[in-house]
């Protein structure tokens, strides 16, 4: 039977602050053993540093993933009845209380940051179609958003006759004043023949080439220029940045729980700001709950395996072993990430594709020139062979230099090539060992990406 | 409709199950309780729970192979299975989704950008069953009524003496509307209703509506698979969708939505968009962002468990159905009370009257009986409210779902 809901403060608890609740008395934190036992199920022999794609979840959470599923299995009537709803409240309440959200209900829970791109953007669409926005007016994106987001605007906006304002960044970027000039810049030029603009789509870190942008000051700038609605996507930021949805301002922010926060596969919070100019959004799968807040749609979207969402509060659990609670976790993968991107830096001659403090626990980093990564197709490629031929699973971007200007060079040429290496608490100094030396290995035996096989 | 031969080529016979086996499968269900409503929720057997775990962890070890070299065949594996099981001819019409809930939303969202795209006029209409399930009719009042279509409700007598009363009020219906000279756009029928649960005649009416010129038809078979045949072809509707969960065995939660080849398709989209946007339904539907898709991936080891049976999946469905009409009558002797249709109208789930004096007078009252007879019977049974007709006599009001499945020893 689970342990009654106690709503403390989990802000505290994250931080690994003892509070008035009692808890079991802390003796000592997670040691090396047991961060390899919660983590043995990743496949031995592979260096996963990748953790942003697809996040990671320690053994102990999936038992309790397991758990929740059994229970559903063993009665489910009961389980819907008299359970779910209320274990889903309680990992809202956490999430409240993570990201310093005024009310509860101002917090939902969904499947992942794609969905919650879905039910934004659907309500856009829907308010295009019936006459309520007009048509050319205009919806703002970065243009490295993240791709299934620029599908979604496709999907709901232009179909439904807006238009898209797209504005580009500087990568590699040495600060943030180079991004929010760029993004005043680029915001200006698309109202230029004085559109409105109903919405502005801005990551909290983007995804590829991975940058932590100054989200509060983009949002602050958007309201300047009358932008009606702001929404931030931070699908990497909880568990690897401070989030702080109050101070950053926007209308709608969402994260995944499942990238750096340790849960299962997959969840993901939206937060949606009251106000009372604040739309009334909905989840597109429409069940009974339809008119009841979006929180509450979102909580019984049909029959489904909601287990997912219910082992936030074992997350937070997991998380207090380390010491410094999330914060701690957070630091230490920043500095450990950061460090071996310089490492990796000065072997190969190259550069980070942003200064420490704009990574988040994850870096860019440039690839050297003669790796000739010019298209992403031979990205993809590199890639895949570094899965294949030696077990490293890391990300590798293509960056399109912008209007001529070359922007980072090494020795022998451009640097068009970036990998994003990732840091969570399983992994080692060796993981990134490998990768240096792997692409060292290519570039001695003098492989190149257009000498390397299509998948 | 394709029973135990398994399309995913495995020649050898498995063992037939003994009744200690599917005992020891179903032995995480709450031994206190007599679970007498699998229409709802459905059941897993524990050897499926065992294969969800093994694919979950395929992902959770190395998600990245995972999704570039794994997740979409496992996924057209599965379709494939499907694809054979209800009889489509192209294994394209077939897309897995999360459950009905989202198959419906799908479907009628695509309605919706017809309205506003004016290809259809405002008052332009959507048919459905007065006992449609409330999401479905939520989804319909979403996003249909909202965007300026005219809904009508057929009203479905119950209790029902045979297919000729349903098969009148929707004639009835079409004709009305027909007389109002709306145009129908979407015809949207139960194969079997939920509450209170009827086999309707789907074939007869799918034609009527071809016949009178409803532009397309939209079958609701939440409860069908696993249950009562289904050939899509047959039935000729333009959708399909059935829930995998409830009645074949699978973990929550996956469901089919067949949508037969036409131009249109081309259209449809998930309502959650990703990269695979534009890819056409099936493929948009197999990644919608990071999910978990284990439950889609199981269907080569349901079909095997369902192979152990005598008759394969049809063996299953006749045994239940013969079942639940023995328990029925005993109830219903024992109460002295009816049934709700006849034997012919139910599959292995049965309406049986309540005795007239617990006094069952609304949707409340059967919830509370519900209720107390989980709370204090251990019994797991859905109770269903019905409102008298005005000038009834002595009305029947309260009706208890009995449901079989295997493994139910009560």
């Amino acid at each position: 039977m689970d342990p009654p809901a106690e709503i403390e403060d989990p802000r505290a608890a994250a931080n690994g602050e003892n509070n008035h609740v009692s808890k079991k008395p802390k003796l000592s934190f997670i040691t090396e053993l047991e961060i390899r036992q919660e983590f043995a199920h990743h496949k031995p022999g592979i260096a996963r540093i990748n953790n942003g794609s697809f996040g990671s979840c320690p053994a102990s959470i999936i038992a309790a993933q397991k758990r929740w599923q059994l229970r559903f299995l063993q009665q489910p009537d009961d389980f819907f009845f008299n359970h779910l709803q209320r274990k889903i409240l309680h990992s809202r309440t956490i999430v409240k209380d993570l990201i310093n959200a005024d009310h509860v209900d101002e917090v939902s829970i969904v499947d992942n940051a794609t969905t919650a791109a879905a039910i934004v953007l659907q309500h856009v669409g829907w308010a295009f179609a019936d006459g309520r926005f007009q048509k050319g007016d205009a919806v703002v994106m970065l243009h490295c958003a993240f791709q299934a987001v620029k599908k979604s605007i496709e999907a709901y906006v232009t179909r439904a006759g807006g238009s898209v304002i797209v504005v580009h960044l500087p990568f590699p970027v040495n600060s943030n004043e180079e991004i929010i000039a760029e993004f005043r810049k680029g915001l200006a030029r698309g109202k230029a023949n004085g559109k409105k603009v109903r919405l502005a789509i801005i990551d909290h870190i983007t995804s590829m080439p991975c940058v932590v942008i100054p989200a509060r000051e983009l949002v602050k700038i958007c309201r300047e220029e009358g932008v009606e609605r702001v929404f931030v996507d931070a699908a990497h930021a909880i568990g690897s940045i401070h989030v702080d949805v109050k101070e950053i301002g926007a209308d709608f922010y969402v994260s995944n729980l499942h990238k750096w926060f340790f849960c299962p596969p997959s969840v993901a919070f939206l937060y949606c700001r009251k106000s009372p100019l604040s739309p009334d959004l909905h989840h597109p799968v429409v069940s009974h709950e339809y008119g009841n807040g979006l929180a509450i749609e979102s909580a019984w979207i049909g029959t489904r395996d909601y287990s997912s969402q219910l082992v936030v509060p074992d997350v937070l659990e997991f998380i207090n072993r380390f010491e410094g609670g999330l914060e701690g976790i957070r630091k230490r993968n920043h500095d450990a990430v950061v460090e071996m991107g310089e490492m990796l830096a000065k072997a190969w001659g190259t550069n980070l594709g942003s200064p420490p403090e704009m990574c988040p626990s994850m870096v860019m980093i440039g690839l050297p020139s003669r790796m000739g990564v010019l298209s992403d197709e031979d990205a993809l490629k590199l890639r895949t062979h570094l899965r294949d031929h030696f077990g490293l699973e890391v990300p590798i971007h293509f960056q399109m230099p912008r209007d001529g200007e070359i922007r980072a060079a090494d020795g022998d040429g451009c640097i068009t090539g970036y990998a994003r290496i990732s840091h969570q608490v399983y992994n080692t100094l060796d993981d990134y060992v490998r990768l240096r030396d792997a692409i060292n290995q290519l570039l001695s035996d003098g492989v190149a990406c257009k000498m390397l096989q299509r998948e | 409709m394709a029973s135990h031969h398994s399309t995913h080529g495995t020649t050898h016979k498995p063992e037939p199950i003994t009744l200690s086996e599917l005992r020891s499968e179903f032995s995480h269900h709450d031994p206190t309780i007599a679970r007498l409503n699998n229409g709802s929720f459905g059941c897993c057997p524990s050897s499926i729970i065992s294969a969800q775990q093994r694919h979950q962890l395929l992902f959770l070890r190395q998600p990245d192979y995972f999704y570039h070299n794994t997740l979409k065949p496992s996924i057209l594996k599965s379709r494939r299975i499907i694809q054979a099981l209800i009889n489509a001819d192209h294994v394209d019409e077939v897309s897995i989704v999360d459950n009905v809930t989202t198959a419906a939303a799908i479907v009628l969202q695509n309605y919706t950008w017809s309205f506003f795209s004016s290809s259809f006029q405002p008052g332009d209409a959507a048919i459905i069953l007065h006992h449609s399930y409330s999401a479905v009719k939520k989804a319909v009042q979403v996003y249909i009524s909202r965007a300026g279509g005219h809904v009508i409700e057929v009203p479905i007598p119950f209790p029902v003496k045979s297919d000729d009363e349903i098969i009148l009020e929707f004639q009835n219906a079409l004709k009305m509307a027909k007389l109002n000279g709306r145009k129908i756009r979407l015809a949207l029928i139960d194969h079997i209703t939920s509450m209170p649960s009827v086999i309707i005649p789907v074939k007869e009416l799918v034609k009527m509506c071809r016949d009178e010129g409803v532009d397309r038809i939209f079958v609701d078979g939440a409860q069908a698979i696993g249950h009562v045949e289904i050939d899509v072809k047959d039935i000729g509707a333009d959708f399909y969708t059935s829930n995998l969960s409830k009645w074949l065995f699978c973990p929550p939660s996956a469901a089919f939505l067949y949508c037969k080849m036409s131009d249109e398709l081309s259209n449809m989209h998930h309502l959650v968009i990703s990269n695979e946007y534009g890819n056409g339904l099936a493929m948009e539907s197999g990644w919608v962002g990071t999910r978990d898709y284990s439950a889609q991936l199981v269907l080569p080891e349901v079909m095997e468990f369902v192979s152990r049976f005598e008759g394969g999946i049809e063996g299953i469905m006749s045994s239940n159905h013969e079942k639940v009409m023995e328990m029925a009558d005993m109830l219903s002797e024992a109460w002295g009370t009816e049934l709700g249709a006849p034997s012919e109208m139910c599959s292995s789930m049965v309406m049986v009257g309540m005795p007239a004096c617990l006094g069952i007078k609304s949707n409340e009252d059967a919830l509370k009986l519900r209720t107390h007879l989980r709370d204090c019977f251990g019994v797991e049974v859905r109770m269903y409210y019905r409102t008298p007709i005005e000038g009834e006599i002595d009305p029947v009001t309260g009706y208890t779902t009995k449901n079989l499945t295997i493994g139910d020893g009560s």
